[in-house]
């Protein structure tokens, strides 16, 4: 974590769950970036949430919140526990910054899947790459096992007292993987704005895009990478051609 | 897209034209003819209907298309995955050696499934996840063989079902192959695959099978795109 006089940068997990009558934790430490912080931090990626178990988590939640949050309390409300397995939403902020004027800009990443296809053909526009039929687009999302995406929230000041200003939210990145749930996935279109470029979202979206995949239990995560970006991914982890497996396209169109 | 390429494109009724495409005037095409009829009723039918249009009466290529499509009831399966439009061996050629093809999941027996993967040296499967992959695979396709009872070949393939689909765990049990088992697996699976309207089909090819997938169309490295595999190895 690196910290600076007017930006700080501090990776923090939302764990919540996606529901307006499940428990919600929403905690922010915007401009702290400390060794308290980051125990607090792995304090949390240590709770896990288990079926029937919401209620002793509410009290630990209730704890943390009132020492340390200074923002504006959230609301706990009792989860509703369904008969399937709870879904571990995560959502991180890879990027936490206060401008000069009092908006508050965060760079998150979800993977959640909630990318609207107008907004990713402009964002496919600004990287050159072809449009595709906005339908098919959204049908591919669909069937996608994994849609991860990098959002910049802009939350201007407020104007007027107690109301807090609208949020706005524009798609800066994505990346999506297609996978049989069980052995296999394999990513495609990655893409970053390219006035966020340069700055690590690339490599923060992959790594947490593959951190998830991992945790789902899918061993072999593919890609198949266009030459001038191979050195980008091995740095990611990945071996290009491993065991001397190849690549291969049919009649693939150029 | 000329409209000769438009009539021999997937047809479900293995017949030479496509019921989606309003060019065609759908409703006054006769029903198809059955399989191993003689041809020239068929191609004269045709043309006598979309000759009155005034669209094809002179198409040459048009008419010998449909000759063949007519001769081999598979062409239709097959166009634009094979050279010729023909399978390499029909099912017919197939079942009369005692091989059934399957393309649906519903039948497939799991332990017999794992035991063909464990002859060719997979690893044997978990049961519950093979199932789930299963479930999440686009298409897929399986031999079984009449005498024995068992699965002697498979392959499947994931993907979003639109634009891209990933060739996975494509095997022949080794009693059976060098029968042209696995190009008879491939080209069904592809002309699946093509015919759901996926146009990138990819896989990853061990340095042993590059040459089996070659003939089939396939490209190692197309303009220099790599195969990677993540590696936990490395953290």
């Amino acid at each position: 974590m690196a910290c600076c006089s007017t930006v700080s940068f501090l990776v923090v997990p939302h764990y919540y769950w996606c529901s307006s009558s499940r428990l919600t934790c929403n905690f922010a430490c915007s401009s702290y970036c400390s060794s308290v912080a980051s125990s607090f931090v792995n304090a949390l990626n240590a709770v896990v949430p288990e079926k029937g178990d919401l209620r002793t988590k509410a009290g630990l939640w209730d704890s943390i919140r009132s020492g340390l949050l200074k923002t504006s309390p959230m609301a706990v409300t009792e989860p509703e526990i369904k008969d399937d397995e709870i879904e571990l939403e995560d959502e991180v902020v890879l990027v936490e910054k206060v401008q000069t004027d009092g908006t508050i800009e965060k760079i998150i990443f979800a993977s959640s899947g909630e990318v609207d296809v107008y907004e990713l053909e402009l964002l496919c526009d600004k990287v050159g790459w072809p449009r595709r039929p906005p339908s098919k687009v959204a049908a591919a999302l669909k069937n996608s096992y994994m849609v991860a995406s990098l959002h910049l929230h802009r939350q201007p000041p407020s104007t007027d007292g107690d109301i807090p200003a609208p949020e706005k939210r524009e798609l800066i990145g994505m990346a999506r993987a297609t996978s049989d749930h069980a052995f296999n996935a394999t990513i495609w279109d990655v893409l970053v704005d390219p006035l966020y470029q340069g700055q690590g979202l690339g490599k923060a979206l992959l790594e947490q895009m593959v951190r998830t995949l991992l945790r789902r239990d899918i061993g072999n995560i593919t890609l198949f990478a266009d030459a001038q970006v191979v050195d980008f991914y091995r740095g990611l982890g990945f071996e290009s051609d491993p065991e001397g497996i190849k690549g291969m396209f049919w009649y693939p169109r150029y | 897209m000329t409209l000769t390429n438009m009539l021999i494109s997937h047809s479900n009724l293995g017949f030479c034209s496509d019921f989606s495409r309003p060019l065609l005037l759908p409703l006054l095409l006769p029903p198809p003819p059955p399989a191993g009829s003689s041809f020239q009723p068929f191609v004269s039918r045709l043309t006598s209907i979309v000759g009155s249009t005034g669209i094809l009466q002179n198409d040459r290529k048009l008419r010998q298309t449909c000759q063949v499509m007519a001769a081999a009831p598979s062409y239709s399966e097959a166009a634009g995955v094979t050279e010729s439009g023909m399978f390499s061996q029909s099912d017919d050629d197939l079942n009369s050696r005692g091989f059934e093809i399957h393309m649906s999941r519903d039948d497939i027996n799991l332990d017999k499934l794992n035991s063909l993967f464990v002859m060719v040296g997979f690893p044997r499967r978990e049961k519950g996840k093979l199932l789930r992959a299963l479930e999440h695979t686009v298409s897929l396709l399986w031999i079984h063989e009449k005498k024995s009872g068992s699965i002697i070949g498979f392959a499947r393939a994931t993907g979003d079902s639109i634009f891209n689909a990933i060739i996975w765990d494509v095997v022949v049990d080794p009693s059976y192959q060098g029968l042209g088992l696995g190009k008879v697996m491939m080209e069904r699976l592809i002309a699946d695959l093509v015919k759901r309207g996926i146009s990138n089909i990819a896989l990853y090819a061990e340095p042993n099978v590059v040459g089996f997938y070659q003939p089939l169309g396939f490209i190692s490295d197309p303009d220099g795109i790599r195969a990677m595999a993540y590696s936990r190895r490395r953290r």
